[in-house]
């Protein structure tokens, strides 16, 4: 990659600081433990979240095993079920909800707002231990049975089953609170500790994005919060509230597991909204285009998620004006979004373009939300919906904004962030190559189940009529590639941690504060109390000695 | 933890019976500190009501469905002991607000009255609690030592409701009402323990002068709590008691 | 858990009779359209086709800029520096809200057409209670029942009245565009036309606990002539041998999704070894330990215990199964002439 680069050496620039940083500044497992940094608490929650991602991801390849037969390859039914529930848990509540703001963001945002901390650290330790009791429990309730009732918890079968339902419901309640915590403190922060100068609209997008996930989940989070303690009561002692033996009502549980989980879907993708939107600026060193409409599009998502989670329920029987409502709204909601994708297109647009390892992530990011987010406004059609719903159409239009598009922004922004949270650079030769096998592997895995899902293959099938065979099995080819593209890259990061070269003091040329401070950062973030002077992405005041941007 | 080269804020105390506070290091002036530990403890809040919320949107659900039976289990409670267990909390609300106010003007001995006659409201609270449960209970409307015994499910008859004076009878699903109330007041009743549990700590620390005019925030953060379990008692008290 | 990596056998019904392939049309997208619902595929091919065009265009200028704008010196500074573009925005947000809007406006009136049941097909009213893991279908007018298969006729409204006695579960056929979920204790419904003559999947599309993949129901829709001949109602027990076959073909749609006959233990116990032969050939049930409210007795088994195991099964759990499970099957939704069938059924698995 380094083979044409006209002006200068792969060796200049200015090389991170061999001075006490945040790593090495005390030793020993309760000095890790007991932080109260934010970026070892950052670190810790990479480290959570990507084992819950790996397990989720293997839970995955399993279900695509299984799913090589008709009649199934591995797993009774019974297992099966189990299996499917565990990989969609383990991905939506231990991975994709915490792991953008408890890694990334718990390491950037202070660095971001030239502050020395979050607001709360103390809260910000509880919240990852109390992640970490909710992994403890969630492999716990695994141990003590299982759950089989997929990751919506659906009344009255989750009443009737007779799995650890208890177990994962409080595991949920627990991570909930964590991830209210993780939000509270992130509001506080922002309001608080933003260093002198930096208004408002001085702030980096992604604090932006965080700003609005925050307020989601300390708004929404509480609701699924009662709604597994009342499920759970329901088990324990039979309430009747869900259950429709004693005169409950079944639809009621998914009014409130949706008024939740709606809003969660972009309590998961805001932060990688975020990203995205720092890492197009900066890999083409141009300001972001329509940094103000990008700004209160992230609010405006926030605001407008709580209003359509009945389009989830389309096929349950609601009234007219409810289905009317609802789907008039899901529309809305994607315009903001539109606004968003067709800014960062325009940032690409004549920018100064360096195609490094983050940047692809971040092109293989836009190409995909575009199928994703579109063929979420497919669902959100009426009497499209009605033949979609619970198909695999709506498998892999989640997959393709939870899966391509989340995880991947998340990728992308920890190969960003990986040299200012590590001092080392990852090889960059296999960093691309991983990214292009992923993105061919990912496409291979579920484009086959857009065209399943439409001729009408339901979801959460342990056997399937055999028409859809041929479907299934490029799928389950595609997830064995993908698999090997993510193995690979847990494989070169870890490796540059024991063995990588020392990266750039800033590394890709960012603007923000966060590329203010040695890297990696001291203790205190900051050698001296920073203040802000100039407009957010102004590439002109960036000091090029500071980068090698690696030229490709 | 030391943060060895950073000298951190140090409020004075105002009197030899008081302690300094040492203002968190990654803050720079007390005022910070103080507001955003305050902003934080509003969205806390604020979560607790949504979390309540949820109780709430179930109670206005059910009631919508099965008018008849809401009607008649209000009839079940005691609206006195109700109104009595309002007016102990509002009380309870004002001795925590000038509990707060002594600690604002550094009047230790007033402060721990003040709490101490908070957690006395908070301990009435709770005995008239048991007794309208029992009551419950023993008119088999509650029957929590049955609570966890499973049903049946072809009849749907639950162990822990038996109605044995059948005044529930003729109306669709009895049970769901108390399911409700207790649900409700029983996640209600933890918050006024934790409530008092966090006021006995403030009094613990203002034994020991913690708390005064330069530093009051533990105090100021447990009375906003306290006023929310009043709140949604406010709430409850008539929606349970006195709607139906 | 984890440790069953067997297959259980006795599972399946419908891969033995495959249904034939559904045909595709001409996008290659959707199987081929068998009711009147017209309006479902033409706004999913026009959604289809907004999505080609916004991808097509995103796709395209990120490539194209990546190979333009490439950064090819260390400091080469972007081409522009434009952060606005007003009329730009303004064509950005008011194109895709027109776009979406129509896709709202066209979805929605095809909904109303979806769930306003016309008066024609109310009067041609079908019946279908799903358990688990099953359907059972009642006829227009006819006291015969069907399970898991049902006769329409083509080209005539139809509606189904969707119930349900235990939890969740979806009617869902995808050739006719419909989908409805079945909720407990809530009255549910769904019209359809068939408008062609051929056979049709009817899968469970709401998940529902262990074999909701195989809750399948097969959709016959038939010519006028044919359907008179009643086709589901063809239950022959002249002879015990003509009895044991239709009930053969009773317990592989209705009760081999729980019990085998192979000796495999699944939801419930397997029917293998119920009745014995005495070496003069005489078929005796066996002693079985079952369990009265939670009390262990031994019982011989014989038709009673069959038919009160079938009607109220929660009078007498077989002891393996404390917690019960066993779907109740009520007269109306299984006569007492079938249940005879299927009693002969289990006394022909008799080995000595
Ligand atoms: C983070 C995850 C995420 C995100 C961001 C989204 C985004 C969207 N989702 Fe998705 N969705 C899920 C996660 C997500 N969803 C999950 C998990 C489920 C299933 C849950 C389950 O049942 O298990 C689901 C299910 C789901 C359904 C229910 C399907 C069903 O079960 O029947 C619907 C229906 O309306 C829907 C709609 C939308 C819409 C309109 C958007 C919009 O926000 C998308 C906006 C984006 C764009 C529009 C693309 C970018 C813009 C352009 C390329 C410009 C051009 C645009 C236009 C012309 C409009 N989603
Ligand atoms: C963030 C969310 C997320 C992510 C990232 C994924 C990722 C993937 N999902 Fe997931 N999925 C869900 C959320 C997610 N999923 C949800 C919510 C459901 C619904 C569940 C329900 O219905 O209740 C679902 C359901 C679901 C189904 C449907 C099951 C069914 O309905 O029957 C399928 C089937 O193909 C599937 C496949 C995959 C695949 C192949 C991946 C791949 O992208 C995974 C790629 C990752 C890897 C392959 C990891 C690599 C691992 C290794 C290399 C092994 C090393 C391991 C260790 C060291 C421990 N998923
Ligand atoms: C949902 C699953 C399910 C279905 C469908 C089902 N059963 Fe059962 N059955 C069970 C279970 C579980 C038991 C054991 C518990 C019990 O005895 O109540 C059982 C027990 C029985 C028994 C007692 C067996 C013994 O060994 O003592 C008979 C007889 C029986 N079922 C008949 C039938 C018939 C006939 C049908 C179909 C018309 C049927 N079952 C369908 C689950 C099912
Ligand atoms: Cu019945 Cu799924
Ligand atoms: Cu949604």
């Amino acid at each position: 990659m380094t083979t044409n680069v006209p002006v200068i050496d792969s060796h200049h620039g200015t090389p991170a600081t061999g001075k006490p940083n945040f790593l090495n500044c005390s030793s020993g497992l309760m000095s890790w433990a007991g932080t109260l940094d934010h970026k070892r608490i950052g670190v810790m929650y990479l480290v959570g979240t990507m084992i819950a991602f790996l397990c989720g991801g293997l839970f995955a390849l399993l279900v695509r095993l299984h799913l090589w037969e008709p009649h199934g390859m591995l797993f009774s039914n019974a297992d099966y079920n189990q299996i499917f529930t565990l990989h969609g848990a383990f991905m939506v509540f231990l991975f994709v909800i915490p792991a953008i703001p408890g890694s990334l963001g718990n390491m950037v945002l202070p660095l971001m707002l030239g502050a020395k901390d979050v607001a709360l650290p103390r809260l910000n330790l509880l919240s990852f231990y109390l992640w970490l009791t909710g992994a403890i429990l969630a492999t716990l309730a695994i141990v003590l049975g299982g759950f089989d009732t997929g990751w919506t918890f659906y009344a009255p079968y989750s009443l009737y089953t007779n799995k650890a339902v208890v177990t994962i419901g409080l595991a949920i309640f627990v991570l909930g609170f964590s991830s209210i915590f993780t939000g509270l403190n992130f509001i506080v922060t922002v309001h608080k500790l933003r260093a002198p100068g930096l208004t408002w609209f001085r702030m980096p997008l992604f604090v932006w994005a965080l700003y609005a996930t925050s307020l989601l989940q300390v708004l929404a989070t509480p609701v699924l919060g009662i709604t597994v303690l009342l499920v759970a009561f329901e088990r324990l002692y039979h309430i009747g509230i869900f259950d429709p033996r004693l005169g409950g009502d079944p639809v009621l549980f998914e009014h409130f597991f949706w008024f939740y989980s709606h809003p969660a879907v972009y309590i998961m993708v805001l932060p990688a909204f975020g990203i995205i939107s720092e890492l197009v600026s900066v890999h083409s060193r141009k300001p972001l285009f329509g940094y103000k409409l990008i700004a209160f599009s992230s609010i405006a998502i926030a605001i407008i998620s709580f209003l359509v989670w009945g389009h989830h329920m389309f096929t349950s029987g609601q009234s007219t004006y409810a289905m009317f409502a609802f789907s008039f709204l899901t529309f809305f909601v994607a315009i903001p979004t539109a606004i968003k994708e067709f800014s960062w297109v325009a940032t690409v647009w004549k920018g100064s373009i360096a195609l490094n390892s983050p940047m692809l992530y971040t092109i293989a990011f836009l190409i995909i939300f575009a199928i994703g987010g579109l063929t979420g406004v497919i669902l959100g059609a009426l009497n499209v919906d009605i033949h979609l719903h619970d198909t695999y159409f709506v498998v892999a239009h989640f997959h393709y904004v939870m899966m391509g598009s989340i995880a991947l922004a998340f990728f992308a922004g920890l190969h960003h962030w990986w040299p200012k949270m590590f001092g080392v650079m990852y090889d960059e030769t296999l960093a691309k190559i991983a990214c292009g096998i992923i993105f061919v592997g990912f496409n291979l895995t579920f484009l086959p189940q857009f065209i399943m899902g439409s001729r009408g293959m339901p979801r959460r099938y342990a056997t399937y009529v055999p028409d859809f065979e041929a479907y299934h099995r490029a799928s389950t080819i595609g997830a064995m590639v993908l698999g090997s593209g993510v193995a690979l890259m847990v494989f070169y990061l870890v490796a540059s941690l024991l063995s990588g070269k020392k990266a750039m003091q800033n590394q890709w040329g960012g603007v923000t504060l966060d590329w203010h401070t040695p890297t990696p950062p001291p203790l205190e973030n900051f050698d001296h109390p920073p203040s802000v002077t100039t407009e957010v992405y102004d590439y002109s005041t960036l000091d090029l000695r500071t980068t090698q941007t690696p030229v490709s | 933890m030391s943060h060895d080269g950073h000298h951190s804020v140090v409020i004075p105390a105002p009197g030899p019976e008081f302690l300094p506070h040492t203002v968190a290091h990654h803050f720079d002036t007390p005022v910070q500190e103080f507001q955003a530990a305050k902003l934080g403890f509003w969205l806390f809040l604020a979560t607790e009501i949504l979390l309540f919320g949820g109780l709430f949107a179930a109670y206005f659900y059910y009631h919508e469905a099965y008018p008849e039976t809401f009607r008649l289990g209000g009839h079940q409670l005691d609206w006195k002991l109700g109104a009595l267990n309002t007016s102990v909390l509002l009380l309870s609300s004002w001795t925590m607000a000038m509990g707060v106010r002594s600690a604002q003007t550094s009047q230790k001995k007033k402060l721990l009255v003040y709490c101490g006659l908070t957690v006395l409201g908070a301990a009435i609270f709770m005995v008239v609690k048991f007794f309208e449960y029992k009551a419950k209970y023993d008119h088999g409307l509650f029957v929590f030592p049955e609570m966890f015994h499973g049903y049946d499910t072809a009849t749907g008859q639950l162990p822990w409701f038996k109605d044995y004076h059948g005044v529930m009878a003729g109306v669709p699903h009895g049970h769901l009402f108390f399911a409700i109330y207790v649900t409700m007041t029983a996640i209600h009743g933890l918050h006024v323990l934790i409530g008092a549990g966090l006021i006995l700590w403030v009094m613990k620390g203002a034994a020991k002068g913690r708390f005064h005019a330069g530093y009051f925030l533990p105090v100021d953060l447990v009375g906003l709590y306290w006023h929310l379990v009043d709140l949604i008692w406010i709430f409850l008290f008539p929606l349970l008691y006195l709607v139906p | 858990m984890l440790a069953l990596l067997i297959q259980d056998p006795a599972k399946i019904n419908y891969i033995e009779k495959p249904a034939p392939r559904p045909e595709v049309d001409a996008f290659g997208q959707l199987e081929k359209l068998a009711s009147t619902f017209h309006d479902v595929d033409g706004l999913f091919y026009f959604t289809y086709a907004v999505c080609i065009f916004f991808f097509v265009l995103i796709t395209g200028v990120l490539v194209f800029s990546c190979v333009k704008y490439r950064r090819k010196t260390f400091d080469q500074p972007p081409a522009s520096n434009t952060t606005h573009n007003t009329p730009l925005e303004v064509v950005w947000t008011v194109i895709p809200l027109i776009i979406v809007m129509v896709m709202f406006a066209w979805g929605f009136a095809g909904s109303i057409d979806m769930t306003t049941v016309p008066y024609e097909a109310s009067r041609n009213a079908y019946k279908a209670s799903a358990k688990q893991w099953n359907w059972t279908f009642s006829y227009p007018n006819d006291a015969a029942k069907s399970y898991n298969e049902v006769w329409m006729r083509v080209g005539k409204p139809a509606q189904f009245t969707l119930e349900s006695s235990d939890v969740l579960h979806a009617f869902y056929v995808p050739a006719m565009r419909v989908k409805r979920d079945i909720i407990p204790g809530r009255f549910q419904t769904v019209w359809f036309t068939p408008t062609d003559i051929g056979e049709y999947h009817l899968f469970c599309a709401e998940y529902c606990g262990e074999n909701h993949s195989t809750m399948y129901a097969r959709v016959h829709v038939v010519s006028e002539a044919d359907y008179l001949k009643r086709p589901w109602d063809l239950w022959e027990d002249d002879t015990p041998e003509k009895a044991v076959k239709s009930a053969a073909s009773l317990y592989s749609s209705l009760c081999s999704t729980c019990h085998s006959i192979n000796g495999a233990v699944g939801v419930g116990p397997t029917w293998k070894g119920l009745f014995v032969k005495g070496p003069d050939g005489k078929i005796t049930g066996k002693q079985r330990d079952v369990l009265v409210k939670g009390e262990k007795q031994t019982i011989t088994v014989d038709d009673a215990y069959i038919m009160e195991s079938v009607r109220s099964p929660d009078a007498k759990r077989a002891a393996e199964f404390p917690n019960g499970g066993m779907a109740v099957f009520p007269p109306d939704q299984l006569d007492d002439r079938r249940l005879k069938g299927i009693i002969e059924f289990m006394k022909s698995l008799a080995e000595k």
